[in-house]
């Protein structure tokens, strides 16, 4: 209960550092994707049912802070989770390029499922041609974000002390049995 | 069958999430209008943190395009400069013709058409996504706002209010690309549909006959009674005519600068 409630109270903060902070300087397409980065951090950290869950919520969270409809963000955050823990079953995730490699996964995906639902349930419009255009900024912006924030992390994580280890460190192996 | 669903387990929870969220998602794609209790609650506990947060990151971006960033403040100048100039030239000509207006007005009895009342909002938060074009401003319902009410400033359309909190809302921009208003050339009064793309906006439906030019004006027609009659939506600054279509492909540019807005007005209902 601690985890999901410290997951989405950090999954707050960064949507409001996203609409307001980084609103105010940066263009839409530069601003990195913090509830993506957070949902592929738990997607290799927690057990199974408790990340699709915060993988849910997350993006239920991101619906209610982006003009889209309830629901889009969060069938797309919980498809990444999925994607992630599928690479994870098979990959060496105590690699730290390996969770980059998986953010742009991410990323791309990201992209991919919400111009399919729009395409598929509402009128798509000029929506692809944007999530296009805006692709290799937010790949870009989004590897930038995440190696500064495990980066952050690592050096964090001793100070805290109550966990052992992260995404890119020996705790995975707990979870993956590595 | 329990065998099945114990090795399967995580799967079937997987699937059955998905399909919740899919059933979520089309229930709430038929109801639109609506704003979720969800999305009220959220709206309402972070409006206050959303205020504080954007002012401090106006402090933010204010020191850096007024000191650090000073090309752009240049260019800006220079070109204030040149339409200072240019409307220095055309004032006399203005006041002429505002003369004559007023005399045309009282001639014909004009009436202000539009009665309702304005509401000053800030704005204090954008859109999560890097995609959708939406703003949050600090009046809600409390305030007398309702969906689908119509958001300008000085300069023309900035867009309709889709989601309502109690003590704040969200604005869907013109530019968003779900978005669209009907509209009409001003020098020729031909009709179109503007819709948004992200970055400008593209004026749909004008005919081909009418031959619309660079420069032209592109206003709000009043049709659907959402925005008022009259309201700027942009210049236009490419125009596309194939002998293939019926109509013109205008390329639009809004007279305000959607990533600077800070304050709007939220045209209310009319008093009954």
């Amino acid at each position: 209960m601690r985890v999901l409630l410290l997951s989405f109270c950090c999954g707050l903060i960064f949507m409001l550092l996203q609409t307001t902070l980084f609103a105010a300087v940066l263009p839409p397409e530069l601003r990195p994707n913090l509830l993506l980065i957070l949902v592929v951090y738990l997607s290799l950290n927690e057990s199974f049912s408790r990340a699709a869950l915060l993988a849910t919520f997350l993006g239920a969270l991101q619906d209610v802070f982006s003009g889209t409809t309830l629901g889009l963000y969060a069938i797309t955050q919980l498809m990444i989770f999925m994607l992630v823990r599928l690479f994870a079953a098979r990959l060496n995730v105590e690699s730290r390029r390996l969770l980059l490699i998986l953010l742009s996964a991410g990323t791309l995906m990201q992209a991919v499922v919400i111009a399919f639902l729009l395409a598929l349930f509402a009128d798509a419009g000029a929506v692809l041609q944007i999530l296009i255009l805006s692709l290799p900024a937010q790949l870009l912006v989004n590897l930038l974000t995440g190696f500064v924030l495990l980066n952050l992390l690592l050096k964090v994580q001793p100070l805290l002390g109550t966990r052992l280890g992260m995404a890119g460190i020996p705790y995975q192996s707990k979870h993956h049995g590595a | 069958m329990r065998h099945f669903l114990k090795r399967h387990q995580t799967l079937i929870l997987a699937v059955l999430l998905l399909l919740a969220m899919l059933l979520v998602y089309s229930f709430n794609l038929r109801q639109k209008s609506a704003t979720t209790l969800l999305e009220r609650v959220v709206l309402a506990v972070t409006e206050p943190l959303q205020a504080a947060l954007t002012l401090s990151g106006r402090s933010v971006g204010a020191l850096w395009t007024r000191y650090l960033w000073l090309i752009e403040t240049q260019e800006q100048n220079l070109a204030l400069s040149r339409e200072n100039r240019e409307l220095r030239a055309s004032l006399q000509g203005v006041s002429e013709t505002r003369l004559e207006n007023q005399r045309l007005r009282k001639l014909l009895d004009f009436v202000e058409t539009d009665p309702r009342p304005v509401l000053p909002a800030m704005v204090v938060a954008e859109d999560a996504s890097s995609w959708a074009r939406t703003i949050v401003i600090d009046k809600g319902a409390l305030q007398g706002v309702r969906e689908g009410l119509p958001v300008v400033v000085a300069e023309g359309v900035v867009g309709r209010v889709i989601k309502v909190a109690p003590g704040s809302a969200r604005v869907l921009l013109v530019i968003d690309a779900s978005s669209s208003v009907a509209g009409l050339v001003q020098r020729f009064r031909t009709r179109g549909v503007a819709r948004g793309n992200g970055r400008g906006l593209t004026f749909e439906y004008a005919l081909r006959d009418e031959t619309v030019q660079v420069g032209d004006l592109i206003i709000t027609s009043g049709m659907g009674g959402l925005f008022p009659k009259g309201l700027v939506l942009g210049y236009v600054t490419q125009v596309q005519r194939t002998d293939a279509s019926l109509f013109q492909q205008i390329e639009l540019h809004p007279d305000l600068d959607f990533s600077r807005l800070e304050e709007v007005l939220v045209l209310l209902e009319p008093p009954p």
